[in-house]
């Protein structure tokens, strides 16, 4: 296919791209670019205002007592701040055990995660092999069929191993790598100019070495969002944990939080307060992590 | 490539497959298994606990030629995967591209907009249900505000997959993460060099931008279209009982199936579905990775 | 490389201290069921961990403990719905609990598949007695019961009385029939423009059309027996019900019947409690929530109304049950459990301090009575028991056990105006009988 001139313009100038821009690119503009940053501001905080209230919704519900919860109709600010709502949510069942539960899990699932998806998405993307296609296909065939139908034997295979009442099953897949982070950090390294992994092999580095010393740093943007949609999705996991803990001491947050979701009474203001607490370190960490993405290496900056 | 010699290659070989093998264990000790036994399930009326009987393929062919909800599941899905797939990725991409700016407290405003992403389970859902509330939710009066007579959301069969689209929007920020690192390995000297050239934020935005980006693009795409069509426990919570309902218009295929196989205890028949399914998305992937080559640029591939 | 190594070793030690931490710990598997004083050991694993509920069943077990030496009950949470599909990965596996509380609708169906164990070696002729014939018959499966009636509910119509006064209507004489409800319904209508301030009464809040179909038939689609011989759904009685039902949707208009069923549907700010409802079809549990969250408001409860006079004020049920799931290491053990929990004791302190409808009828009967129950509550409870005299449970039938969604969605295009009552129902009968065929 013939691209348009001005896509690839840029992108044929060697010289260009290896131009590393010490000084920002919004540093030394103009009105115009002052202009542009004002609009910017304007239209992400009238969207902050779309994302806020419904979160606000949760916070002022956190905030009721039961009675303002179910009075009719709704109330925008809670009548009496209720922030004792905050204690009890945190009484009503074991939510310290549950937390140092979790954060083990979590802990152990990223490091697995960053570890062996990185690992093997090098492989894919910047090794030539033999049947290459054919299992790319395979990782990709693993997120198309619907967990319902794996989820009984795959829990029989658990129990067979032992694993059922253990946090095993939570952990060790999550070291062997899954389709989405391994197609995700396959587009990442895809991107690396397959020169520089050329010109260090001539300089008798391994491919061991090569990930480690250059992958690894090359792609540290991608790595944080892995780092952070696992810790996320292992964090929030409700249906791992549910099926595979039977004692209550090894139960996790997420399970902690159903308690107050009856089957027809549901203590609507400790679950919301529940919810933002449990949100609250996956907020701090994000918050924190982002220096990955703003002080993320580019590709032609990083590699020398 | 030509150049290297057959023992290079091998050698190249056996790496490759050093770093794919925790994937090929993983896939054979935890994976190859229950996948297998479900396709072998799908030719059986299995009910997890106590029977199955090979039926051949009394299933498959009971889901295509007779099954209503069966097709009314698959098109409902169809549906929304095929607006919310376009609707999230060019969101996700606006989003992004405002956040990957210099601007006063952008460490805030990212970590705002990824928050809905980080939230989960049925309490949000529930929250939706009162946004979308026709007379007096949220919705409806800001469109009220701009003078639009907001619809019946979630009572109006043909509004309940906007509704969840709407809300598959409000959660763009996961997928704006993905953005957000691939624009980061964008040089700046793209941008110079194009600025030195007069060329326009928006054709920069176009020109360069987009085409570097192109690969988490087709990550996204792909990976959504596959996300898409498992869409289940919004359906689950917000059609009232998990009915599916109104008129069966939130009816999913992933819905459809759960029902067939805990609810009816008809594994079987949920197993081929979940392999009808697998083919469908199969194909779609497969047309996908055949694309790739005319639109998506790797800036590290070979010439 | 070096890193490398330190990052190994790091792991491995990380490894080693974890595997000390009891989530770590793996056992094998084996059916050894007795703890260390020799007990037998029973994995009860119940929904209830609210903090209303848990200590009540919590106290259940520990009285049972106590009572004897041979058996310990180990009570576990488990979250409400996800509860059965862990129950049915353990059951696949071949390592279930011993006890687990679950839906009576399903439990024939269950039977059927030999998920639940056959509970008749257990109980006699006068056991099945104790509990309201309607949920004893629910659990059975060809004759055989495959889990004991724990709780159950009824609907039961709650109306302010203040509202009633208002509108110069007895607060003691509620409506006892349709064409009563309506006429004191349209009195209650307080308008307001295009909407309401006060709304009289919607009779597809808290329940769905299909209560009103029983309430008038008296039956269920399928016959008192839950045969799926006859399917008696495109009837012209439900048909005339249909239509009855849109009737009031239609004088009352869609905008208010959807904003004030969203607003029921997410389970907070009922419009009851302010008074901006006079009356709503709901359980008996309802009362708790009034209680709790509206105080001041002045009540009352009564039967479902009759379809005609003496037509009869059937109203409708569900409940939970008590099973034994197939391939549990100790089913005797497990019984006698069952036994104490299905008994009138425990019953009779589940009912009062849950404020719950139990299955057994001598523990219903004399909750109603209880001194620990308010006034007002006893007067909810004694109009729940009656109320149970007249309700129908409505369980799956094996041959047809998601019937409803062929039914459902018809009646959805019913009321959104696209099909006519006798096509909804014409292509819902004839969905509901090909799927009867196709399962036979």
């Amino acid at each position: 296919m013939d691209k348009p001139e001005e896509k690839t313009a840029y992108l044929d100038e060697p010289e260009k791209l290896q131009t590393i821009s010490k000084t920002g690119f919004f540093q030394h503009r103009g009105n115009r670019n002052n202009m542009w940053r004002v609009f910017n501001f304007v239209l992400l905080a009238a969207g902050s205002l779309l994302i806020l209230s419904p979160l606000w919704w949760m916070f002022a519900t956190s905030l009721k007592t039961m009675a303002e919860v179910m009075s009719y109709p709704p109330s925008f600010f809670p009548e009496s701040w209720e922030w004792g709502n905050y204690i009890r949510t945190w009484q009503v069942a074991p939510f310290t055990t549950y937390t140092i539960n979790t954060l083990t899990i979590t802990t152990l699932v990223v490091i697995g995660s960053v570890l062996a998806n990185s690992f093997i998405a090098y492989g894919f993307a910047k090794i030539p092999f033999r049947g290459k296609n054919v299992w790319f296909a395979i990782v990709l065939s693993t997120m198309m069929i619907p967990g319902f139908v794996t989820l009984i034997p795959q829990y029989v295979l658990f129990s067979k191993l032992g694993w059922v009442n253990t946090y095993y099953p939570l952990i060790v897949p999550h070291f062997f790598g899954s389709a989405f982070y391994i197609f995700l950090l396959r587009q990442f390294y895809m991107t690396i100019p397959t020169e520089l992994i050329e010109a260090a092999k001539m300089e008798g580095a391994s491919h061991f070495y090569i990930w480690w010393k250059i992958g690894l740093p090359l792609t540290k943007p991608a790595l944080a969002t892995v780092a952070i949609f696992s810790f996320n999705g292992a964090w929030n996991d409700f249906l791992g944990p549910l099926l595979y803990l039977n004692d209550e001491n090894l139960y996790t947050l997420q399970l902690g939080l159903a308690v107050f979701k009856g089957q027809l009474d549901t203590q609507w203001n400790y679950l919301m307060a529940g919810s933002l607490l449990v949100l609250l370190p996956v907020i701090l960490l994000f918050f924190f992590f982002q220096k990955y993405f703003i002080q993320g290496i580019n590709l032609q900056s990083g590699g020398k | 490539m030509g150049k290297r010699g057959l023992s290079m290659r091998r050698k190249e070989s056996i790496y490759g497959y050093i770093f794919i093998l925790p994937f090929i264990i993983g896939f054979i000790g935890f994976t190859a298994g229950p996948l297998l036994f479900s396709f072998a399930g799908s030719f059986t009326d299995y009910n997890i606990t106590s029977q199955m009987e090979f039926i051949g393929v009394e299933n498959y062919q009971t889901l295509i030629v007779e099954d209503g909800l069966f097709r009314t599941s698959l098109w409902n899905t169809l549906y929304y995967v095929l607006l919310s797939v376009p609707l999230t990725t060019l969101g996700a991409i606006f989003l992004s591209a405002l956040l990957n700016q210099d601007v006063p407290g952008i460490r805030f405003f990212r970590t705002l907009y990824y928050l809905p992403a980080i939230l989960s389970g049925v309490g949000v859902y529930l929250l939706w249900m009162q946004l979308l509330e026709p007379g007096t939710g949220m919705v409806n009066l800001v469109l009220g505000w701009v003078g639009i007579d907001g619809p019946n959301w979630l009572f109006d069969p043909d509004w309940t997959k906007p509704s969840l689209i709407l809300m598959k929007l409000w959660s763009v920020g996961g997928s704006m993460l993905l953005y957000l690192a691939s624009m980061q390995g964008v040089s700046k000297s793209l941008y110079e060099a194009a600025e030195i050239d007069g060329a326009s934020r928006w054709r920069q935005f176009i020109h360069i931008t987009i085409p570097m980006i192109t690969p988490v693009i087709f990550f996204d795409v792909v990976t959504s279209l596959i996300g898409g069509f498992q869409i289940f426990q919004e359906a689950y919570i917000m059609s009232g009982n998990g009915e599916g309902g109104p008129a069966n218009s939130l009816l999913f295929y992933n819905l459809y199936m759960w029902n067939q196989a805990f609810e009816n205890f008809d594994m079987g028949y949920a197993m081929a579905m979940s392999w009808i399914l697998f083919v469908i998305v199969f194909i779609l992937t497969v047309i996908n990775l055949k694309l790739a080559p005319r639109w998506v640029h790797y800036e590290g591939e070979d010439k | 490389m070096k890193n490398m190594k330190t990052l190994l070793i790091t792991l491995i030690g990380l490894g080693l201290i974890l595997s000390g931490c009891a989530g770590f710990q793996t056992s094998n598997n084996d059916k050894e069921s007795v703890n260390e004083d020799g007990k037998i050991v029973v994995d009860f694993w119940t929904f209830w961990g609210s903090e209303i509920r848990r200590p009540v069943v919590d106290k259940i077990v520990e009285d049972f403990n106590a009572s004897q030496d041979e058996i310990e009950v180990k009570h576990t949470y488990s979250p409400w719905g996800d509860i059965w599909t862990k129950e049915l990965a353990a059951i696949a596996a071949g390592n279930p609990p011993d006890v687990v509380i679950n839906d009576i609708n399903a439990t024939a169906l269950r039977g059927k598949e030999q998920q639940a164990m056959n509970l008749s070696e257990f109980y006699d002729d006068s056991f099945s007695e104790k509990f309201y014939p309607e949920l004893w018959n629910a659990t059975l499966h060809e004759g055989d019961s495959y889990g004991i009636p724990f709780n159950t509910d009824t609907r039961v119509l709650f109306y302010n009385k203040d509202a009633f006064e208002e509108v110069g209507l007895d607060p003691e004489d509620p409506p006892e029939t349709w064409a009563e409800l309506e006429e004191y319904a349209a009195k209650l209508d307080v308008k307001n423009g295009n909407s309401y301030d006060r709304l009289g009464f919607y009779p597809l809040w808290g329940v769905g059309y299909d209560v009103w179909l029983l309430n008038a038939n008296g039956e269920n689609y399928f016959g008192p027996d839950h045969n799926t011989d006859t399917v008696n759904i495109n009837t012209e009685k439900n048909v005339e019900v249909l239509n009855w039902l849109k009737s009031w949707k239609d004088r009352i208009g869609e905008d208010v019947v959807n904003s004030f069923q969203a607003q029921i549907d997410s389970q907070q700010g009922n419009p009851f409690f302010s008074g901006d409802l006079a009356m709503i079809v709901q359980q008996p549990t309802f009362y708790t929530q009034i209680r709790d969250y509206a105080e001041d408001l002045n009540f009352g409860v009564v039967q479902l109304p009759e379809y005609e006079e003496g037509n009869g004020h059937t109203s409708w049920g569900g409940g939970f049950v008590a099973e034994i799931p197939k391939g549990s290491s100790d089913p005797e053990a497990a019984w006698k459990f069952i036994e104490y929990l299905t008994g009138a004791e425990s019953q009779e302190y589940w009912a009062v301090k849950n404020f719950d409808n139990v299955a057994n009828i001598e523990a219903a009967e004399a909750a109603a009575e209880s001194d620990e129950l308010t006034e007002q509550g006893q007067m909810v409870y004694q109009m729940a028991v009656d109320s149970m005299e007249d309700t129908l449970l409505t369980p799956a039938p094996v041959a047809a056990p998601s019937y409803f969604n062929y039914i459902n969605p018809q009646v959805d295009e019913f009321f959104l105006g696209s099909k006519t009552a006798e096509e909804a129902l014409a292509k819902a009968q004839s969905d509901v009988e090909a799927l009867i065929e196709k399962n036979q």
